[in-house]
């Protein structure tokens, strides 16, 4: 019987070996691309094989006890209880083991806390749930939103290569400088965490946590949030793109170049269909999370839109809460977040999508207006 | 034996009332342990919902949000539900039958602290089918997410703590009174069996820490429904506070839940090595240690939250140096089987499980108390796989050795052995392939806690759920061995175990209602 | 020298090593309290100890 279910066993693990051999068998932590996040794996390495040879040695003594000491195998037992010297032998010497080993983590440890004389300060604010970065002495800011679309993530779509680690507007930071991170939060605890340059830090809402990095190779890291932050704590990737300086450069010009165009698109006269169309790509990705991409809300942390008395009756109290947020719940102030068109364009989508048909039409315009006053 | 002749015109009362106003220790430890088998299996099925949902990437089974409350939950109910139910339950059976005491020393008080629970944990579970939700903060519910944005059923979930909390404090109570007070003349401090001593210095750290969890979670009440703002920055407050106030009790927590696992191992090991404990005297000073500098290390779980060089670098040194008393009690259970007579029935086998996997939960332990390299372990899978081997093959797996030890003594018959170790087995293989997969995706950077993965996780995750589906069901073939082993079979002798020593094994299977109204001598044999 | 012989009961336990022949000597004790009291003392130290450590080493 017993080996009955251990053959079945084997038997369901071989039926799935087929699909388990197009396998990435990643095992182990990255090695990484920073000063930093290479002692940090020499450290892992050197711990686990410290912890694999005092394995070996006391599994060995238990291995040869159990074959050997077995009573069927006619072994008597001996009666000894105590022997002081090899127990302080055996505690001494672990004693002496941890101590070789805090010497090199101290001293990785206090690199990694010297934020002093960086090139570049970003300030990474964490969101329910998505990433604002704003480069402080470059007067630029934007959010990175999760990219993958809702088809892949309910199995309707085939699912892409970097799935739930691809963002719409990667950080963007130089190779070769010193760049230090800001982390705080907007509502609750998060955690930005990207394992190639063993950077995790707590971004915590009132508080100001500091990292840094300073990355040899170009190239795209990928991270996750790593503290559970609420529903879509697993929808919140972190990508960084590092890059050469002068291409970095290129970047903010161009970066600042769009967003003020985006800016200056409040001015000119928005159409009914185009806001609508706008209105629904900011809907689906500010939005959705919470209210869904039907309106309907999760009942009661997250209200229905659809048939709502806000988004079908006082025009003034729908922007009003789209703006300035709700204290004390999930809704959060876009007024800091998102530009006067997108803002105007989801109110107007809210207002008419889902047989909400108010044939409302927020102007940019008026919106800028408000965000002017503040 | 004194105690026969009293069960005859002194048995229990018959019917319900016999449960509901028992003040009888046998009694009131059976009700634990069915109370704690029944959130075994309860925590369990939601640990199958999280691994069902993580077989394949995408979100098929769950939403995130319910997802969230899964996670939460599971945990909440097997720490609170399943394992410090089980061994109070455990202590209640066993302490007064180790020590020679006619019973628990304030038997209505220990009637009541069971009498809370069943309360306690139909109100958590009320809060499933609440609006809004079960509690969705993981079961570290970390401030502001489990006070400002937590759902409105936080406040039954706070109540529902407040209620364990008291029914452990006053179950420590009983231990502590009935240890120091009722022990046989013959049996001193130095002769009580391991399984009082860690006992006994659990339920020190049960009265240290369970108020500060009372505190804490009455200061989140404060947040959410008084204006107070402890943990929340806007009014003054500090949400890391709220971390250093939950692993002040949590750490503590931590030792809770193994100490009484490694006195239930030390009674197990010497039994079927028939030679006595190495280092007894040793186990008793580490585990008095542990307790103590078990106080100061509680930081090294917020390594990441920004504390300061010089805060990170005392918890790292102290956490260091305390698995040192920790990896002794491994030596010393390794040099017991060492040249021993060695037979490996159903409790031996899950006590050999024990041994090899905990120390590889305290390997993993150790590699997470590197401050550095805990910058990529914490809050991944490679901690999700540490602090299982520690408390599945640790705690869970002691309470299963201890079972399958003190059956017979419970029912006065034999278990079944053939299914036992079908179950250990199954158990075993289960637990490995859901488990040892975790540290691999740990590693390679799936943060723990999430709903959907990317798709380089995706093989050992559907391994892992696999695993988890063995484990799961094995389980019930635990509750078989306990149905049939109650119903009858193989009349068990008094020691039923050749190398079984202590008191317990002194009175007859099944111990009778009353035992040791007088108190007895203590046997011949070199004790303990 | 009793002083003496509980502070060393207390330091064998903080490495978790105790023969039985000092064992016995500590259990012959009347009450337990010199031994928790010195535990709590030495703790303590302990840990002001490792924080002298510590911040010697973050001033370098």
């Amino acid at each position: 019987m017993l080996a009955k279910i251990v053959a079945s066993v084997f038997l369901f693990v071989i039926t799935f070996l087929p699909r388990l051999s197009l396998a990435d068998w990643a095992v182990n932590m990255t090695e990484g691309v920073t000063d930093v996040s290479r002692s940090v794996y020499s450290l892992h390495m050197q711990i686990f094989w410290i912890c694999v040879a005092i394995a070996v040695v006391v599994f060995s003594v238990m291995l040869w006890s159990i074959i050997h000491h077995r009573k069927s195998a006619g072994a008597k037992a001996a009666q000894f209880h105590e022997n002081t010297t090899i127990e302080l032998l055996w505690t001494i010497i672990p004693i002496f083991i941890l101590i070789a080993m805090a010497v090199p983590a101290t001293a990785t440890l206090i690199d990694m806390y010297d934020t002093k004389e960086s090139d570049i300060d970003i300030q990474v604010t964490g969101y329910q749930w998505k990433w604002q970065y704003q480069y402080l002495s470059e007067d630029l800011a934007f959010f990175s939103n999760l990219a993958t679309p809702k088809e892949q993530i309910s199995n309707l779509a085939v699912k892409n290569a970097n799935y739930l680690l691809e963002v719409d507007e990667p950080l963007v930071i130089p190779i070769g400088k010193k760049v230090r991170f800001l982390l705080t939060s907007n509502d609750v605890i998060h955690s930005w965490w990207v394992p190639a340059f063993a950077v995790k830090k707590d971004a915590i809402p009132g508080f100001i946590n500091e990292a840094w990095t300073q990355v040899e190779e170009v190239g795209i890291y990928r991270g996750q949030c790593a503290e559970l932050c609420g529903k879509d704590h697993g929808f919140m990737p972190i990508v960084v793109k590092a890059v050469p300086y002068e291409d970095y450069l290129v970047w903010v010009s161009d970066k600042k170049t769009i967003i003020a165009e985006q800016e200056a698109a409040a001015a000119r006269v928005w159409t009914m269909a185009e806001l609508m169309e706008q209105g629904e790509k900011v809907y689906q990705t500010n939005c959705a999370a919470c209210h869904q991409p039907n309106g309907e809300g999760i009942s009661p942390a997250f209200p229905a839109l659809k048939g709502s008395v806000i988004a079908t009756q006082d025009q003034q109290a729908h922007i009003d809460i789209v703006l300035n947020g709700k204290a004390g719940t999930a809704m959060q102030a876009y007024a800091a977040q998102l530009n006067a068109v997108d803002l105007a364009a989801v109110i107007t989508y809210e207002r008419n999508a889902w047989g909400n048909n108010t044939g409302d039409l927020i102007a940019p315009q008026y919106i800028q207006s408000l965000l002017k006053d503040k | 034996m004194t105690s026969i002749s009293a069960t005859e015109h002194h048995g229990p009362e018959k019917g319900l009332m016999r449960w509901i106003l028992t003040t009888n220790h046998k009694d009131i430890g059976s009700m634990y342990l069915i109370f704690s088998l029944l959130m075994f299996f309860i925590g369990g099925s939601m640990a199958l919902i999280i691994r069902m949902e993580l077989v394949e990437p995408g979100l098929q089974v769950v939403q995130p949000e319910f997802f969230n409350q899964m996670t939460t939950m599971h945990g909440l109910i097997m720490v609170f539900g399943a394992v410090m139910p089980a061994f109070v339950g455990l202590a209640n059976w066993m302490v007064p039958m180790m020590i020679g005491a006619p019973d628990m020393a304030l038997p209505r008080l220990n009637n009541f602290s069971f009498w809370i629970l069943p309360f306690a944990f139909t109100m958590m579970l009320s809060s499933l089918f609440m609006d809004g939700g079960a509690p969705n903060f993981g079961w570290t519910f970390y401030a502001p997410l489990s006070t400002t944005y937590a759902p409105p059923s936080v406040t039954f979930f706070i109540f529902a703590m407040h209620m364990a909390g008291v029914s452990s404090i006053l179950g420590a109570i009983n231990i502590i009174v009935t240890v120091m007070n009722m022990r046989a003349p013959a049996m001193t401090y130095m002769k009580m069996p391991l399984f009082v001593w860690t006992w006994l210095i659990t339920a020190f750290l049960l009265i240290a820490v369970m108020p500060v969890l009372a505190g804490t979670v009455t200061m989140m009440l404060t947040d959410i429904h008084f204006g107070t703002s402890f943990f929340d920055a806007g009014g003054g407050g500090d949400p890391v506070l709220f971390q250093h106030l939950f692993w002040f009790f949590g750490h503590p927590e931590v030792y809770i839940m193994i100490l009484p696992a490694f006195g239930i191992i030390s009674q197990i090991v010497p039994t079927f090595s028939r030679k006595p404990l190495f280092g007894y005297p040793s186990m008793v000073y580490a585990t008095s240690s542990i307790a103590l500098l078990s106080f100061t290390v509680w930081a090294h779980h917020m390594f990441t939250v920004g504390l300061p060089l010089v805060g990170e670098l005392f918890f790292m040194y102290a956490t260091m140096l305390i698995s040192v008393p920790t990896g002794v009690k491994v030596f010393n259970w390794v040099a017991t089987m060492f040249r021993g007579s060695l037979t490996f029935e159903t409790p031996m086998l899950f006590a050999i499980a024990f041994i090899v996997l905990f120390t590889i939960g305290g390997f993993s332990g150790l590699m997470l108390a590197i401050s550095p390299a805990d910058f990529q372990y914490h809050d991944t899978y490679f901690v999700v796989a540490h602090f299982h081997y520690v408390l599945v093959p640790g705690a869970v797996f002691s309470i299963m050795a201890a079972t399958y030890y003190w059956l017979p003594k419970w029912t006065g018959y034999m278990y079944d052995e053939f299914l036992g170790k079908c179950h250990f087995w199954c158990s075993f293989i289960g637990l490995n392939l859901t488990f040892f997969p975790m540290h691999f995706v740990g590693l390679a950077g799936m943060p723990r806690r999430i709903p959907d993965y990317s798709l380089q996780f995706a093989d050992f995750n559907m391994i892992s759920s696999m695993g988890g589906f063995l484990f799961g069901f094995a389980q019930i073939l635990f509750v078989i061995v306990i149905v049939k082993c109650v119903q009858g079979g193989k009349k068990a002798k008094a020691v039923c175990w050749e190398g079984a020593k202590g008191l317990e094994w002194s009175v007859p299977s099944p111990a009778p209602y009353h035992t040791f109204e007088t108190p007895p001598n203590l046997p011949d044999e070199k004790y303990p | 020298m009793r002083l003496w012989q509980v502070i060393k009961a207390v330091l064998a336990a903080f490495i978790g090593v105790q023969s039985e022949k000092n064992r016995q000597l500590d259990f012959q004790a009347q009450t337990p309290l010199p031994y928790i009291i010195t535990g709590i003392i030495l703790v303590v130290l302990f840990v002001l100890c490792l924080v002298l450590i510590v911040n010697y080493l973050v001033a370098f």
